[in-house]
């Protein structure tokens, strides 16, 4: 393989794995939050990529209004599947909250199908995203720089969000133990509905961006990007914000190189996740960067 | 006889020693109790000699045969049962069932034979039925035996978790604050009840306790553990008398 | 059991075998299809209720057991011929083209390979707890799909399998459906099934009461991917035509749905719910399609069933939290205080 095939794939690999990072983002504070996967969180990302689309070619706004309008409406559907499937639940077995969450994904998807029809539609490209720039013998689109530096600032502010501001503080609380933090006077129910909302703005934020890479939706396409990213985060540790971008990228630089080192397993390229999940559960459980929490007998 | 024995037994959580070299020896037929201030390690090693955590150093011999590190279900096998601190019965099933599958383990019939109904089968379901009723009728429980266990007074569970415990056939039952959230009264009865199934099942005990009238009442030697170390070992009128284990519980000036 | 109960029992299957031999005859095929795929439910229901409902192991893996039992079931039961006419793109590994067997071999053999491909897959998973456990056996569900996927040459890739034979009758998945009812009934009433109960309840106390955790979860896992496997090669076979799509994580859900909505750890309420949910996704397929009230036309929304059905299934979830029978099982006693109960409760309301 050439030097510069090489830097493509990888350059490829890495957009990819910040795209899967930003959603696992999300995977990754919801189970921090609450100990339980987010199942509806794949299709609220593909709702965004809806949201944006309809912003763009049916009401005509310009790209930038849609898109913020698009993060708005995201963040808020989070909130919305959180106060529907989580907090009526809230002390209930978790198979029965995880039954509910798996619901309400189906319910997002086939109200896609309903809303939005079963055909894919192509995403509106931004020329001045994706247009191809060529450095060195190395061509690609702007876009496969851009998306990598928007997930470090989006990674920075979130950064800055937890670990800086009241809120951060409170989820932080929470994440350790609702009851104690319940005491220590902070709001839960609405720190976890926070949780769901800045999860569903990293979803939005990955979602137009997507879109523009790969510009096909369709009402189904949030479920393989669903369960890769929440793997994502299980591989660096479900629960640690550093642990979902390392696994991000880890999934994402490895999905690519896979399918450019082995073509014959192109088929195969779906599957390359769950078996890395395997191994790493079977290596350490807990990921790359959690900690071993055991039950207190 | 020497029935439980540890040598130096440590455990360590990330950079906490939780019980530092901590070395029991208990004989058949004595009824031991360690006691400590809250946090002493008390319960860290109970689970480390029923298997929950293994020791980071150390070693632990039932009878004969080292223990140490092994599953919780194979030294429950070789004859040690236990109770819990926070009482952790099978809620949702009934009180029979709950001492019936406490024989499960030492059942011989395979899946095919319990499913079919084979003879064998039917046999040793006929005993363990027998074993449980006679179980719950000697701790005061058989009126309840269809009632879910959830819903037996706080009290009752207690008796339950130690029926079930001793449907294992254990030889030694580790007994994790049996008077924890009883009341005086029922504190009393405890402690001879404590001696009557020792006698009763030819038991040794080992228990942990905060109740001094009950630890006092029935022990024949006491293991005092403060911040994970060993401070005190003797019977109760030497505990009592020791000074390291008044400052243990009172706390010297440096602590309060 | 008393006696009134036997006769009553004997009554009852008598009454269910003179309504399939009614149904046989005088149903017209959509509907003999729906009574099928009730008693493949049944199935497929029990065999995860085994694992998730009364082991308490929240495994998501059904639909790649399924698969297994499916593929092998059709597989060994497609004549030569068949074969070569659906493998066009690559021809089949000459191992398989000629192997034809009957049926029931056949499904047991499809059984019998997912209970292996389960022990195989169990040995690591098992390990992992809620979850994990859930994402894991997902991750392998989906593992199988898209090996059968790729495997041009065994499975036929993406194309499926067509003109399976149709072999699946009201007979073979009633009958088996009943065998699956009884060996459950047997199994979780007897010193294994409440050990399973046991670690369902409280996996520590079930390890300290000598319940070895691995063995037992990997005893309940291996049984319940086995009748999965025999409830696809049914559903295989009925159908006629399989492929990779069918088995997504779809079909996992929906028969979770049904043990959650008849209660987990309910044999009883699996039983009622595999009918309930598989005839009501069927008699839903109104809402997909165009309804004609003589004077105007509504066009079908396609999508709408799958909406409905979802959020049925929130609303039961959220409101019902045990389903229909939560734990409870149906007893010939427990029906007559139920009729009781009711008459005296009617006169209450009337007399106020």
């Amino acid at each position: 393989m050439s030097f510069s095939l090489f830097m493509q794939h990888l350059t490829n690999g890495i957009s990819l794995g910040s795209l899967y990072a930003l959603i696992a983002i999300g995977y990754t504070m919801v189970y921090g939050i609450l100990r339980l996967i987010n199942f509806a969180h794949g299709e609220i990302f593909m709702m965004s990529l809806y949201f944006a689309f309809y912003g763009v070619a049916i009401f005509a706004m310009p790209w930038y209004v849609s898109f913020i309008v698009t993060v708005i409406i995201t963040c808020m559907l989070g909130m919305l599947v959180e106060r529907a499937a989580y907090k009526t639940l809230r002390d209930s077995p978790r198979i029965t909250v995880m039954v509910s969450a798996i619901g309400a994904s189906f319910f997002l998807q086939n109200l896609a199908v309903v809303l939005f029809g079963g055909r894919p539609k192509a995403f509106p490209t931004v020329q001045i995203f994706t247009d191809v720039i060529k450095i060195g013998t190395v061509s690609l689109q702007r876009l496969t720089l851009i998306i990598p530096v928007a997930t470090i600032m989006l990674l920075y502010s979130l950064l800055y969000l937890v670990n800086k501001t009241k809120t951060g503080m409170a989820m932080r609380a929470v994440s350790k133990d609702h009851e104690t933090a319940r005491l220590m006077g902070v709001d839960v129910n609405r720190t976890i509905t926070i949780t769901f909302g800045i999860g569903s703005i990293l979803a939005a934020f990955g979602g137009i961006m997507w879109g523009m890479k790969f510009p096909q939706i369709q009402p189904f396409m949030g479920v393989m990007p669903g369960l890769k990213c929440f793997i994502a985060a299980v591989i660096g540790g479900v629960g640690n914000i550093y642990g979902a971008v390392i696994g991000g990228f880890i999934l994402g630089i490895g999905e690519i190189m896979l399918v450019a080192m082995l073509p014959q397993l192109t088929g195969y390229r779906d599957a390359f996740a769950f078996v890395l999940l395997i191994v790493i559960l079977l290596l350490k459980p807990t990921g790359i960067m959690g900690e071993k929490i055991s039950e207190k007998v | 006889m020497e029935l439980l024995n540890t040598s130096n037994i440590t455990m360590k959580f990330g950079g906490l020693t939780a019980v530092k070299e901590l070395n029991l020896e208990i004989n058949k037929g004595e009824i031991v109790a360690l006691i400590g201030p809250n946090g002493a390690g008390k319960t860290t090693a109970f689970n480390m000699i029923t298997g929950v955590y293994a020791p980071t150093s150390g070693r632990i011999f039932l009878g004969e045969s080292d223990i140490t590190g092994a599953k919780p279900h194979l030294i429950t096998k070789k004859g040690l049962a236990r109770t819990f601190q926070n009482i952790r019965l099978f809620k949702e099933l009934s009180v029979l069932d709950n001492v019936f599958i406490a024989n499960h383990l030492h059942l011989k019939s395979n899946i095919f034979e319990a499913v079919l109904h084979l003879p064998r089968y039917k046999k040793e379901k006929k005993s363990i039925l027998e074993k449980s009723l006679f179980l719950l009728e000697k701790l005061d429980l058989l009126s309840f035996k269809e009632d879910k266990a959830k819903n037996l007074p706080y009290g009752m569970q207690r008796r339950l978790e130690i029926a079930r415990a001793l449907a294992t056939n254990p030889q030694i039952l580790l007994l994790d604050e049996p008077a924890a959230g009883m009341n005086p009264r029922e504190t009393d009865n405890l402690t001879s009840f404590i001696k009557d199934i020792r006698d009763e099942f030819e038991l040794t005990i080992f228990l942990i306790e905060h109740h001094m009238s009950v630890v006092m009442g029935i022990s024949d030697r006491i293991y005092v553990l403060d911040h994970g170390v060993t401070i005190a070992v003797g019977n109760p009128y030497e505990i009592q008398n020791d000074q390291r284990v008044i400052e243990a519980y009172l706390g010297v000036s440096e602590d309060a | 059991m008393k006696k009134r109960d036997i006769i009553l029992t004997i009554i009852s299957i008598s009454v269910l075998i003179l309504f399939l031999m009614f149904a046989n005859s005088r149903f017209d095929s959509y509907q003999i299809r729906i009574l099928n795929l009730c008693a493949i439910y049944t199935i497929l229901g029990l065999s995860m209720n085994l694992i998730n409902g009364f082991t308490g192991l929240f495994s998501l893996g059904h639909a790649g057991f399924m698969a297994i039992g499916a593929y092998v079931t059709a597989l060994l039961t497609m004549p030569a011929a068949v074969k070569n006419q659906n493998f066009f793109l690559q021809p089949i590994v000459p191992w398989l083209e000629n192997v034809t067997v009957p049926f029931l071999p056949a499904l047991l053999i499809g059984g019998i390979m997912a209970a292996i491909l389960a022990f195989i897959i169990g040995a690591p998973v098992l390990r992992l707890r809620g979850d994990y456990l859930a994402i894991a056996t997902l991750g392998f569900s989906e593992i199988i799909r898209i090996v059968f996927t790729n495997t041009q040459n065994i499975t036929n890739g993406a194309l499926g399998l067509k003109s399976i034979p149709n072999t699946t009758n009201l007979w073979w998945s009633f009958g088996l459906a009943a065998l699956t009812i009884i060996f459950m009934l047997s199994l979780i009433n007897s010193s294994y099934g409440k050990a399973l109960k046991a670690i369902r309840e409280d996996e520590i106390a079930a390890e300290s009461m000598g319940i070895g955790l691995f063995r037992h979860k990997m005893l309940a896992f291996v049984i319940g991917a086995f009748f999965a496997g025999v409830g696809g090669g049914l559903l295989g076979n009925l159908l006629g035509a399989i492929n990779p799509v069918m088995f997504r994580f779809i079909l996992t859900f929906n028969v979770l749905l049904i043990i959650v909505l008849g209660g987990m750890g309910s044999i009883t309420g699996t039983v009622i719910s595999a009918f309930v949910v598989t005839s009501g996704l069927e008699y839903l397929r109104v809402l997909d399609e165009s309804i004609n009230l003589g004077f105007v036309r509504l066009p079908g929304i396609p999508g709408l069933r799958m909406v409905v059905f979802s959020s049925l299934l929130m609303i039961v979830v959220i409101f019902f939290r045990n389903g229909l029978m939560g734990t409870n099982e149906f007893s010939w006693d427990g029906l007559f205080a139920l009729l009781r109960k009711r008459p005296s409760f009617l006169k209450r309301e009337v007399g106020r």
